[in-house]
């Protein structure tokens, strides 16, 4: 499966669009995370408690975008975007769209 | 007394701020203008079409990355007096910043470990991850970056060097 997040895939021609795909997701830590990450506050710095739960987060919603391709039929999906928001303290969604189509090799030809 | 206690945790707080987060800060950036140069070779854009796309055999492919920072409590503490007077908050910038390249350098190790040489559409986005009641008090920000890696012809990708430093 091709995932972009331009229009247009180099190379590839768009046969057919099959529609909007979307996946989401709402993660948290657990509270010994937001602990740490609130000590970490004093001296500054990466907190990677939260950036794991994000790369985790963003997994799931593409896996589960993905899904939606395939079952549609679609072999690639195009325009990928992400959206993020605060539900509650301490929990993220995560979510992915885009939208599936269906791509053939394309006699090349630069851009 | 007990204003006496507060008061020295306050400032042992505030110097942790003061050298640990500097010196993380100086150390942070001075790693990013390594990994930077590193990468000078790679064309970075973030125009939607390929620029200079030659073809291969593995198509271009979506990269992702996020970096999650948090500021220092001396720095926390000197932007919430700014906010009191009102202008540039500056120690917030550097936070952005350091936040927004590092992101970029995910996604171009990313790519350059899955044999890609280019990366076009670069999105930046600002993502909320919330964090406990107490967390919200304190900044931190979230950078959520997306881009498509693809191969780009050689002859292309040395002269960006200069624009791919810009752009960050």
């Amino acid at each position: 499966m091709i995932v972009s997040n331009t229009e247009t895939v180099a190379g590839y021609r768009i046969r057919e669009t099959k529609g909007l795909v979307q996946g989401n997701t709402v993660r948290a830590k657990h509270a010994g995370r937001d602990f740490v990450a609130g000590l970490k506050n004093i001296v500054g710095g990466e907190l990677k408690g939260y950036t794991e739960l994000l790369t985790e987060s963003r997994h799931e919603a593409l896996e589960r975008m993905l899904a939606q391709a395939q079952q549609l039929g679609a072999n690639a999906v195009v325009n990928v975007r992400f959206t993020t928001s605060a539900v509650t303290a301490g929990a993220a969604e995560l979510y992915a769209y885009g939208t599936a189509v269906v791509v053939e090799a394309d006699d090349f030809s630069p851009a | 007394m007990e204003l006496i206690i507060n008061l020295v945790v306050l400032l042992i707080l505030m110097a942790l701020g003061l050298f640990v987060g500097r010196y993380q800060e100086r150390k942070h950036f001075a790693h990013i203008e390594l990994r930077e140069r590193q990468m000078a070779d790679m064309l970075v854009t973030q125009l939607g079409s390929f620029p200079y796309a030659q073809s291969s055999f593995t198509p271009p492919s979506l990269m992702v990355a996020e970096v999650v920072i948090a500021t220092d409590y001396l720095k926390n503490f000197l932007a919430n007096i700014r906010k009191f007077f009102g202008g540039r908050v500056r120690s917030y910038q550097s936070l952005l910043t350091r936040a927004r390249r590092e992101a970029v350098l995910r996604m171009m190790e990313q790519a350059r470990d899955q044999g890609y040489n280019a990366l076009c559409n670069v999105r930046l986005e600002t993502a909320d991850v919330g964090g406990n009641s107490q967390m919200r008090r304190v900044a931190m920000v979230a950078i959520l970056a997306s881009a498509t890696a693809y191969h780009a012809s050689s002859s292309a990708t040395g002269k960006t060097k200069q624009n791919g430093k810009q752009m960050t």
